[in-house]
């Protein structure tokens, strides 16, 4: 990939713009639990920990479709053919990271970097998303944050401890 | 419907019901949102001589037409009822995420009326909707209260609203808490909850929030965002937040130090913006808000996110407490067990002044820190005989050792951290602000000849009507230079209707006027639009403004003159004509 999205969750304020410019452009409404991209908030102890989609080299849910429905493109981005979805759910189960999930019809849907112009980054203004060429900094944080695997059903579960263990190490 | 949920959550404790009504479209076009149209469903749910800790009273939670949207800094919404603390009708905004997240479930606001048997707490999961049982969770601060609150409910993700044990223990000036450091705080709310056995709310939407035409509106929001919120005017509350306030305040001579005597604190540098940015450890935001003002900090061992100046100067100068680590936790301790720092601080100083005077002696001391921590828990707690004397406040507790000389306090609520015997403007709102001496009616603090009586009065009705649609769109005070043409035009897109800058001004106006009925239906007079003693006779010491008063003769020029800008009689009655020219002749005869 020539450029990718990296969250650095020590400069995110919590402010949700980039969930609220997401699901705008993707669902046409102000819809976070829409959105491709998640904010877990830890109001308690001042963080807030970005959740995206990796766009894996081996992606678990590309893996685990069984409709195959899902493939990654050249350029890395790991896209959804709702076409072929038939609702059942096992990318969800799959995505260690909660960062697939469907929709009331059962569709999945994830982030597909809008293009190569993600508007969550546009929106960013303290700069916790970034949209760049690859660096070794960010590579290594973003290889700490996806050490932080889970299993469970529901993405938001998974969102939300991955949040925690991701604020735990840059706590430590 | 676009920018609102279109629904009104019912919420009866004593009759444990939940129904939902439309919201009252007719009302939307005068009132808006938040601050207005709560009031104007408050004052059609209750008569104005409602006991506020009685079960006839209601409360109305309200968020604006922006809130769940990307106008920026519009996360805010607000309570409106009657103030158990003043007597008078009384709202308290918050930020954060609670707003946003009860729209997306599909509310505009809530109504609660009643009293619950015993300890409730109301849990909202979009249009499922229950009182749920909450006495497990009773005498527990409110970081607590919401993790609790987030486990019992099996709802994660979900926003809350509570109350510490200040709330239970109905204490005036407890507050409601969200997302830890957030508060709904002056006026009591926490002690209305606790009369009402609620001890919190949560929510949890998943919906979504439709504007006309989302282009146009994201297009614009973000123009917005970029040429008129993160420019030079406003740009103060990111690189600093609030805490820049108390070395520019005290420049300016109006920091209140040593309960309202002085007005410069020498010994700053300890509680002082760059002592704040030392302690910082990154930047906190309320949902939708580009600006990010608040500051989290650690300093040795005490994380939160503040203090916030009006802390900062009345637990910190107005005590003369210079500790930052001090100052932060106190604010920990009122933001945990549910208090309002700015009325607690003024407490706090009262009592430091009695000693001082030697009228009693409560232990605390004026730029002493022994007790002063321990004094938050005793007050939220009622624990000793001195934590149940200063839960009184300063009306009450000064009442009890005849020092009327001493009190800090309009309609019973302490005056913020503004010193009005250096700005006049700030003595003229504080003294006709619908809630007490507060300082989000109009805020004079940076305007030029504040002692030009006539000027001041006009910025101060001026304020007063913008600030009244500015908080009933939900946004925030530091948005500094946002306009009616502003909201006009977001409005318009938004709503696929025309607005009108000129319909908003007229509705600001309108709020101010129909909170003034409500207080006069209440029993309030000319007399209650008053200033302290202190402030009349006794002169200012150090800095600038050493030796001024605000005299009782000018302050009731200045009065006359805002009554007459208002089209009010000379008793502080708006006329029939005025009342007309609101739409608000309907509501009030004389």
């Amino acid at each position: 990939m020539e450029k990718i999205l990296y969250a650095i969750p020590d400069l995110c304020t919590g402010c949700n713009r980039c969930v609220y410019a997401c699901s705008a452009i993707k669902e046409g409404k102000f819809y976070p639990s829409r959105s491709r991209i998640h904010i877990s908030n830890f109001s308690l102890n001042g963080y807030s920990v970005p959740n995206i989609c990796f766009q894996c080299p081996k992606p678990d849910c590309l893996t685990a479709c069984p409709c195959k429905a899902i493939s990654q493109q050249e350029n890395g981005i790991v896209q959804v053919d709702t076409e072929k979805c038939d609702g059942c759910g096992e990318c969800v189960a799959a995505c260690p990271y909660g960062a697939i999930d469907q929709d009331d019809k059962g569709l999945a849907y994830k982030c597909d970097y809008c293009g190569g112009d993600p508007n969550c980054v546009t929106e960013c203004t303290p700069g916790a998303i970034v949209y760049q060429a690859e660096d070794k900094e960010l590579r290594r944080l973003r290889g700490l944050q996806m050490k932080q695997r889970l299993t469970s059903k529901k993405a938001e579960d998974k969102r939300i401890q991955v949040g925690r263990q991701i604020m735990r190490l840059a706590r430590d | 419907m676009n920018l609102y949920a279109g629904k009104i959550l019912i919420i009866d404790l004593s009759k444990k019901s939940v129904s939902i009504q439309p919201l009252r479209k007719e009302w939307l076009k005068k009132y808006w949102g938040s601050w207005g149209l709560a009031l104007r469903y408050y004052y059609d749910s209750v008569t104005a001589d409602v006991d506020p800790l009685s079960q006839e009273n209601t409360m109305v939670i309200m968020t604006g037409p922006f809130c769940g949207t990307l106008v920026p800094t519009s996360s805010r919404f607000c309570l409106v009822s009657k103030s158990p603390y003043t007597g008078t009708v009384f709202e308290t905004n918050t930020g954060g995420s609670f707003g946003p997240e009860l729209k997306f479930a599909g509310y505009d606001g809530i109504i609660i009326k009643g009293r619950a048997e015993s300890l409730q707490y109301l849990r909202i999961a979009d249009d499922t909707v229950s009182l749920e049982d909450a006495q497990d969770f009773a005498g527990k601060g409110i970081f607590e209260t919401e993790s609790l609150l987030r486990e019992a409910a099996g709802l994660p993700e979900g926003k809350t609203l509570s109350i510490g044990p200040a709330g239970e223990n109905l204490i005036g000036y407890a507050c409601v808490g969200t997302e830890s450091y957030r508060q709904m705080g002056r006026g009591g709310a926490g002690a209305i909850f606790g009369s009402k056995n609620l001890k919190g709310i949560i929510c949890r939407g998943t919906g979504s929030i439709q504007v006309a035409d989302m282009e146009g509106f994201r297009e614009k929001a973000f123009q917005y965002k970029n040429d008129n919120v993160l420019t030079d005017a406003n740009l103060w509350a990111s690189t600093d937040g609030t805490p820049v306030l108390v070395d520019v305040i005290n420049e300016m001579g109006i920091l209140p130090t040593r309960n309202f005597t002085y007005g410069t604190f020498d010994d700053r540098a300890g509680i002082n913006t760059t002592a704040v940015k030392a302690a910082k450890k990154g930047d906190r935001a309320c949902v939708s808000c580009p600006l990010a003002c608040g500051k989290f900090t650690h300093i040795n061992g005490i994380e939160m996110e503040g203090p916030e100046y009006e802390t900062l100067c009345l637990a910190g100068s107005n005590c003369e407490v210079n500790e930052l680590e001090k100052v932060s936790h106190f604010n920990r301790l009122c933001d945990d067990l549910g208090l309002d720092t700015m009325s607690c601080g003024n407490t706090v100083a009262l009592a430091m002044d009695l000693a001082e005077k030697g009228r009693h002696d409560f232990g605390l001391r004026f730029g002493k820190t022994k007790d002063y921590l321990e004094i938050v828990t005793e007050i939220a707690t009622l624990s000793t005989t001195r934590g149940k004397e200063l839960a009184m406040g300063v009306k009450r507790l000064a009442e009890k050792y005849k020092s009327h000389d001493l009190t800090t306090q309009i309609k019973g609520l302490e005056m913020a951290a503004y010193e009005p015997r250096g700005n006049y403007g700030m003595g003229l709102s504080y003294a006709t602000s619908e809630r007490g001496a507060c300082h989000m009616r109009a805020f004079t603090g940076f305007s030029e000849d504040v002692f030009n009586l006539e000027k001041q009065a006009r910025e101060v009705v001026k304020s007063q009507n913008f600030n009244c649609i500015k908080w009933s769109t939900g946004l925030c005070d530091f948005w500094g230079s946002v306009t009616h043409e502003i909201l006009a035009d977001l409005l318009s897109c938004g709503l696929d209707e025309t607005v009108t800058p000129s319909e908003l001004a007229l509705a600001g106006e309108r709020i101010w006027n129909l909170s003034r009925i409500f207080n006069l239906q209440a029993g309030f007079t000319i007399d209650d639009d008053s200033l302290p003693e202190k402030i009349m006779n006794q002169p200012l010491e150090k800095g600038p403004h050493a030796g001024n008063v605000f005299k009782e003769e000018d302050f009731k020029t200045a009065l006359k003159l805002f009554y007459q800008l208002r089209g009010w009689d000379e008793k502080g009655v708006p006329s029939q004509e005025k009342l007309a020219q609101l739409g608000l002749d309907d509501l009030y005869h004389f």
